[in-house]
């Protein structure tokens, strides 16, 4: 066995001709932070070179090194070289980089291994075998700082983490859906790794109380943490794991239901960075644990307490006036519906530059809320008032006038709602997303007056829900769709001009799985090249009806006659769609599914859920 | 008429530039911002006249660029190998100006200059061989055939994204 020097120890021998430029400004050497886990954040300082360790590598001179020619690339300093290395970004480049030489092998060997990527399961398998190697080339297991099996959690079981015990520096990990997983080996793997800082454990339904409490030992760094799911996870291991944490910024418990109040007072107590925290359908909390945790956390960004349905108005009633909450962007009450007008207005208040509230299901609240609401003025950026079925046009049109920079607002089931309120809502600039799900008043005119823009200008729309709004037709929807350019999603469920005719539905996504035969026959959701095609498909019918025949160059779709009272904008074919059609954006379909209601509901579920795909 | 100001190259040669394109190179700008004004010319003796005449023709025709889409570096998303029209062909010269031009922009700290180098170079590696890349820069294998079959072997699973 030979040294184990360090990388850098000894670079100007490994270089012929090399000069020794101490460059004391070197290129940066953090890592980037790509966004790896739901937690994506100014969490890690990891940089390379500090500790590549060798078990054959030696960086002396090969023989005859000095017999080689002078080539200018020797030149560069190791620093140098890796950040050239650096801009590669593609596992292959780099491990043919590290086929060129010792040194190069030396320098590229850490951005192939610091953060492996796996599409396929036997990738990882090679990766492990690698790692298990007694005498690899490398120490790799060392190596690994960030690790995301979420694309392969299908295949992960215990035993093909086994291997993983090895690794003793990793500071990111994603087990996002490694649904297979106990607590045996992860819980050996954690304790091997103190410098962990985030950790997504999505979804471990498997898990339990022996993998936090290892968790609560080992690993002080922690800055981030899901435990989305996890639903064997209580407070016998959250309470230990709050204590010391002092620089823990991010945790979601969602669907952690049986957590209690404990857990939310330990954290309260013990965790003053706290910044994002999500208690989504953490049923059994309560209003003075929350209030008490809100009167701790004066600087929380983020507080997602939807379906928490034992809260009450007095959660933020009881809070002192004085109390403010400046760094509060995100607050979502959905489905907390003891909630009424009182609170919202007191929230207000005390969190003036909200950007982002949710309100869907407080079924109680009224204009006098949303009135409240209009004093967030030009911070709200998206609101989300479905199912709060009180609200009146008059109430929008007086958000609309104090809220310009709203770019999504969602109004589903606001039955009370007519074309009046549509109409205002072309008055937001930048309005991109809107949801109108089944408020069934609304007719053909309102989206025309909605989608029409004078001049120059070009209608911001790019998300559009107008499920059962029965009395919408062909005629609103081209005018719609030929005015929105930016469209990448339109939903017209169960309206039966649409989703009964199979010439529009053709052009549909096809229905999440979970639903049933009754709601795949009413499902019409275009997304997508979707929208493109369905676009161009209602423009040729408009025509045909119009205008004689006439040649199109890029059109090889039969066409269809019979198609009657079809009487839109001509707007002809059209090259410039923008946008894209961004893959994967109304993904996520899991999660809030089942609600006991009819289809109906679903198709709002749907609209709800791709809320998380969107920027804020 | 701006305010100029003198460099020295590592050859003895002397440079006048406006200070305003001088002090793209952070190096300069603090020694500047140090010493006040000065009539002597800055010694740059890590930088010899051809490759400082070169970084200077850079920090020219990049005068007005703001610093902050310079400094973009930080967001991985741009971690790509785009260079804009002109840095390509600013950067085609030979390999050993390039990568003098990369030693220089190190040393005086001309962040931009540094990207467009070291992407110039990656661009010569993006999708070759380990043989060819080896023929490109003319770098000596020093591997046994059996350490080569190693790596190769222990980091076959890498796979594009």
């Amino acid at each position: 066995m030979r040294q184990r020097p360090s990388i850098f120890s000894g670079r100007n021998e490994g270089v012929p001709g090399g000069e020794s430029s101490d460059s004391s400004s070197g290129p940066e050497q953090t890592l980037d932070e790509d966004a790896d886990m739901t937690m994506n954040a100014d969490d890690s300082n990891t940089s390379i070179g500090d500790l590549v360790s060798f078990k054959r590598m030696t960086v002396s001179p090969p023989s005859g090194a000095r017999l080689k020619p002078f080539s200018p690339i020797y030149t560069l300093p190791p620093e140098l070289l890796i950040a050239i290395f650096r801009k590669l970004s593609s596992p292959v480049d780099w491990r043919n980089t590290m086929l060129v030489s010792r040194q190069w092998a030396s320098l590229a060997v850490e951005l192939l291994w610091q953060r492996p990527y796996f599409c396929e399961f036997k990738n990882y398998q090679a990766m492990v075998m690698a790692i298990e190697s007694k005498n690899a080339f490398f120490d790799y297991p060392q190596l690994i700082r960030r690790l995301n099996l979420t694309f392969i959690a299908d295949k992960i079981n215990n035993g093909s983490l086994i291997p993983l015990q090895k690794c003793t520096r990793l500071e990111r990990v994603t087990l996002t859906n490694c649904t297979n997983l106990t607590d045996s080996p992860l819980k050996d793997i954690l304790a091997a790794n103190p410098r962990i800082q985030a950790l997504d454990l999505s979804q471990l339904e498997g898990i339990t109380d022996e993998t936090l409490l290892t968790v609560a030992e080992n690993c002080p760094r922690l800055q981030g943490l899901n435990l989305m799911g996890c639903k064997g996870v209580t407070d016998a291991s959250l309470i230990p794991l709050s204590k010391n944490r002092r620089i823990l910024r991010r945790l979601k418990l969602s669907e952690c239901n049986q957590i209690t109040d404990e857990t939310v007072l330990a954290l309260a107590t013990h965790c003053p960075q706290l910044l994002e925290i999500d208690f989504h359908k953490c049923h059994q909390i309560s209003d003075s644990s929350i209030t008490f945790l809100l009167s701790k956390l004066k600087h929380l960004r983020e507080l997602k307490l939807a379906f928490c349905d034992l809260l009450t108005d007095a959660t933020f009633l009881h809070l002192p006036a004085s109390k403010s909450f400046d760094a509060l962007r995100i607050l979502d009450l959905t489905d907390c519906n003891q909630i009424t007008d009182d609170a919202v207005d007191k929230i207000i208040k005390m969190a003036p530059r909200l950007r982002n509230l949710i309100l869907a299901k407080c079924r109680q609240i009224t204009d006098r809320a949303v009135i409240s609401i209009t004093g967030l003025g030009k911070n709200l950026h998206s609101l989300h008032l479905g199912h709060c079925s009180n609200i009146t046009d008059a109430a929008v049109q007086e958000l609309v006038a104090l809220c310009p920079r709203i770019r999504y607002i969602d109004l589903a089931c606001c039955l009370r709602l007519t074309n009046q309120s549509v109409q205002v809502l072309a008055q937001l600039p930048k309005l991109r997303r809107v949801g109108l799900v089944k408020c069934n008043n609304i007719t053909d005119y309102a989206i025309k007056q909605l989608v029409r823009r004078a001049g120059e200008g070009v209608c911001p729309l790019e998300r559009v829900h107008l499920s059962y709004c029965m009395h919408l037709t062909v005629e609103g929807i081209t005018e719609l769709v030929n005015n929105c350019q930016r469209l990448t999603h339109l939903s017209l469920t169960g309206i039966p001009t649409f989703h009964q005719n199979a010439e529009y539905t053709k052009f549909c996504r096809s229905p999440p799985k979970e639903f049933t035969d009754g709601q795949r026959a009413v499902f019409c959701v275009f997304s997508g090249s979707g929208v493109k095609q369905f676009r161009h498909y209602l423009n040729q019918q408009a025509q045909m009806v119009r205008l004689p025949p006439r040649l199109e160059d890029d059109d090889d779709h039969v066409m269809d006659d019979g198609l009657g009272g079809v009487n839109g904008h001509t707007q002809g074919t059209n090259g410039a769609h923008q946008g894209g059609a961004q893959g994967g954006m109304g993904a996520g379909m899991g999660g809030h599914g089942g609600q006991g209601q009819q289809g109906q509901d679903e198709v709002d579920g749907e609209d709800q859920d791709t809320e998380g795909a969107d920027e804020f | 008429m701006a305010v100029q100001i003198k460099l020295m190259s590592s050859d003895q040669a002397m440079l006048v530039v406006d200070k305003e394109v001088a002090e793209r190179s952070v190096l300069i700008k603090n020694m500047l911002d140090d010493i006040g004004e000065v009539d002597e010319a800055i010694p740059i003796p890590n930088v010899n006249e051809a490759v400082l005449k070169k970084v200077i023709e850079w920090c020219e025709h990049h005068k007005g660029d703001s610093p902050s889409t310079n400094d973009e570096e930080s967001d991985s998303r741009k971690r790509s190998t785009d260079i804009e029209e002109w840095d390509q062909k600013f950067m085609q010269v030979d390999q050993e100006m390039l990568f003098e031009i990369i030693l220089a922009a190190n040393y005086l700290d001309i962040k931009p200059l540094l990207d467009v180098g070291c992407k110039t170079v990656a661009n010569m590696i993006k999708g070759k061989s380990p043989e060819e890349i080896r023929k490109t820069f003319n770098i000596q294998n020093d591997f046994t055939a059996e350490e080569e079959e190693q790596i190769r072997r222990e980091n076959e699973w890498a796979e594009d994204r």
